[in-house]
């Protein structure tokens, strides 16, 4: 879109406007897509903050082919990916985080209750799947793309999406008529 | 509805986390924290005075030589694999001076050559010898269009399939071109380019997206040559021709038609003397149309540029254009699709911002109103586009505007963007508050606003009565808009 194209341009020459308007752009689509993969708003809140950090940090000699919305989705699921090896390895060696933590995300996350029941049926769903199907859903990335990201051919990514959304379809079963 | 769609829609809907204000402005300290201290230009006065201490010691100058050896060494090691040196458009115009063959593929909406074209030119950047070649397609399309020209440096053979002729002109006299005069597009890229996107890429390949004002069109550079591959819908490529591509050749069969100075004279069939003729005539017809639309008389506008059809594109689109002003929008709306279909036909594309503009307009006023959305629709990226790169709008102007092409106009850039500011007022029924006489920088908040909109919006509505901007009387004197 045009106004990404100024927003990438900006931002290479440092523009704090720029940076402004894309993290107001895309912070809340990000943490669904974070929170979507961990069915955790804890864990998305600390996935979307290393995501924009280390985006702030790239301004000099920022240089981006694709679009913004698929970077930052890419840089969403490798950090998601990064978390659920690490959370394995913590929970091999007991170190795992207690199921209810201390934690409110009310104050810092706000979802309505239907999105907290989508998420919870959607983290029902194998990894490859839900990856995705949120980042098709909510990212609005192309099959392509996400291919490029699985490292998988398109057809696979599309059997994917469609498996998924069988799955998610049998598991609502009817809820999303309503 | 398709129970998949159902999940689809409830995803995209209802799967919605938002940041509360906690978190919100408590990331965005970090993130700023993290940005200034990323992109803050770092001091260099310790540098200077540590230089100074160093270079006392004669051992120590020879040591810092030897150091700057070497990191000039690792430099140079380096530069290569990390280092992509910056873009820049001088790059562009530097390599196409050193081009001296052009060979340029033009295709339509299947994907056919429907123009395929090669250019000599000269080390003083002007055409030498050039060949065009027209698929029968386009000569269905158009006919008494040759099939194929040639120049070899001296004379230009015109090429008549359906004839089965060849006719021969001076160069002087007859001279075909593809861009106009390649040295005035090359300064024009030099001095009004813009760069908008660096590392993009064009149907796969690495390439930086450049605007040419001087052909419309978005340009893409081949990162490594610097040169363009393609501009607009037109491939190009610089590679060396066929050996007998300047070669004038007598087909068997072909009448030749010798009309060079000093040539054994040569009956001249009937069919070019009529053609001549109602040439003539067509182009007679055609300059009378355009005067008479630049003053306003849009009955004798469309009475000439009806018998002017077919000798040049834009009689077509003004004829749609003297038809509006004469309140016949349904003509008005038949011109316009019929230029539309025509040049994406023979150029590709699915979009000719101008005309679709012209003839969103023309539907919207014969109240044709779900055709009106699809065609402003279209044009909107454009008419936003030009708001920050002005030369965007300049085929609106040329089309809004025949004295341009009589060469009695020339729109300025803040001229351009009032008036694409009106037409996307009228187009939109938005009001962002632009103010002409203000500058860029305050009207900065108005074009952001455009964008903004453009992004989260960009709704249509259709405001005949939206309060318009003055036009700024640029030197060149007064405004003429056929459609307003």
């Amino acid at each position: 879109m045009l106004e990404d194209r100024l927003l990438k341009w900006k931002f290479r020459r440092g523009s704090r406007d720029a940076l402004a308007r894309i993290y107001e752009k895309y912070l809340d689509s990000m943490l669904t897509l974070a929170a979507g993969l961990l069915n955790d708003t804890s864990q998305a809140q600390d996935v979307v903050h290393d995501v924009f950090v280390s985006f702030a940090k790239s301004a000099p000699g920022f240089r981006l082919r694709g679009s913004l919305s698929g970077y930052l989705a890419t840089s969403v699921v490798n950090r998601v990916r990064d978390y659920q090896r690490r959370r394995c390895r913590a929970r091999r060696v007991g170190l795992a985080p207690p199921e209810n933590t201390t934690a409110t995300p009310e104050d810092t996350v706000i979802f309505t209750e239907q999105a907290g029941r989508l998420s919870q049926v959607i983290a029902e769903l194998p990894d490859e799947q839900r990856e995705v199907v949120l980042l098709r859903l909510t990212a609005d990335m192309k099959f392509r793309d996400i291919a490029k990201l699985q490292q998988v051919s398109i057809n696979t990514v599309q059997g994917r999406y469609r498996y998924g959304l069988d799955h998610l379809r049998s598991m609502l079963n009817g809820e999303v008529d309503k | 509805m398709k129970p998949k769609k159902k999940v689809e829609e409830a995803i995209r809907g209802k799967l919605r986390f938002t940041a509360g204000s906690t978190f919100r402005d408590r990331l965005w300290a970090e993130v700023m924290d993290t940005h200034q201290e990323f992109t803050s230009t770092r001091p260099v006065l310790h540098e200077l005075d540590i230089r100074r201490k160093i270079m006392r010691n004669p051992i120590a100058k020879l040591t810092s030589v030897a150091a700057v050896i070497a990191v000039a060494a690792m430099s140079l090691v380096f530069w290569g694999r990390f280092n992509t040196p910056a873009y820049a458009i001088e790059q562009t115009v530097k390599a196409l001076q050193n081009v001296r063959c052009l060979h340029i593929i033009g295709r339509d909406e299947a994907g056919e050559i429907s123009d395929e074209r090669w250019i000599e030119i000269g080390e003083d950047g002007y055409q030498v010898r050039y060949r065009q070649q027209n698929p029968p397609s386009v000569i269905e399309e158009h006919p008494g269009a040759p099939s194929m020209v040639i120049e070899d440096g001296e004379s230009t053979a015109v090429y008549r399939q359906e004839n089965k002729a060849v006719i021969l002109y001076d160069r002087k006299e007859m001279q075909y071109q593809w861009v106009g005069q390649l040295g005035k597009a090359f300064d024009n890229l030099l001095q009004e380019g813009k760069i908008l996107e660096e590392n993009s890429e064009y149907q796969g390949r690495p390439a930086h997206k450049v605007w040419w004002p001087f052909m419309s069109a978005e340009c893409y550079v081949d990162p490594e040559t610097k040169l363009p591959i393609a501009i607009g819908n037109t491939e190009l490529g610089y590679e060396e021709p066929p050996a007998d591509t300047w070669e004038i050749t007598i087909p068997d069969g072909f009448v030749v038609v010798d009309k060079r100075p000093g040539a054994t004279p040569t009956t001249t069939p009937d069919w070019l003397i009529a053609e001549e003729n109602a040439g003539e005539a067509k182009g007679e017809s055609f300059r009378q149309g355009v005067e008479a639309l630049i003053r306003g008389d849009h009955a004798e506008a469309a009475k000439q540029l009806e018998q002017a059809l077919g000798c040049d594109s834009w009689a077509t689109f003004w004829l749609g254009s003297a038809y509006y002003g004469l309140g016949q929008y349904d003509l008005a709306a038949e011109y316009f699709t019929e230029m539309l279909n025509t040049m994406l036909k023979a150029f590709g594309g699915d979009v000719l911002p101008y005309c679709n503009y012209a003839l969103g307009l023309a539907q919207a006023r014969a109240g044709n109103l779900e055709a009106v959305t699809v065609n402003f629709q279209a044009c909107l990226p454009t008419m936003i586009q030009t708001l920050r790169i002005p030369s965007g709008g300049k085929m609106f102007e040329y089309a809004d505007n025949p004295r341009i092409r009589c060469g009695q106009h020339k729109p300025s850039d803040q001229e351009m963007v009032v008036k694409m500011i009106n037409r996307l007022r009228i187009i939109t029924g938005q009001n962002f508050g632009y103010d002409p006489a203000r500058t860029n920088e305050q009207n900065e908040a108005a074009i952001a606003a455009w964008e903004q909109w453009f992004q989260t919006d960009s709704q249509i509505r259709f405001t005949p009565d939206a309060e318009l901007l003055p036009v700024p009387v640029s030197s060149a004197g007064e405004q003429t808009n056929a459609n307003n």
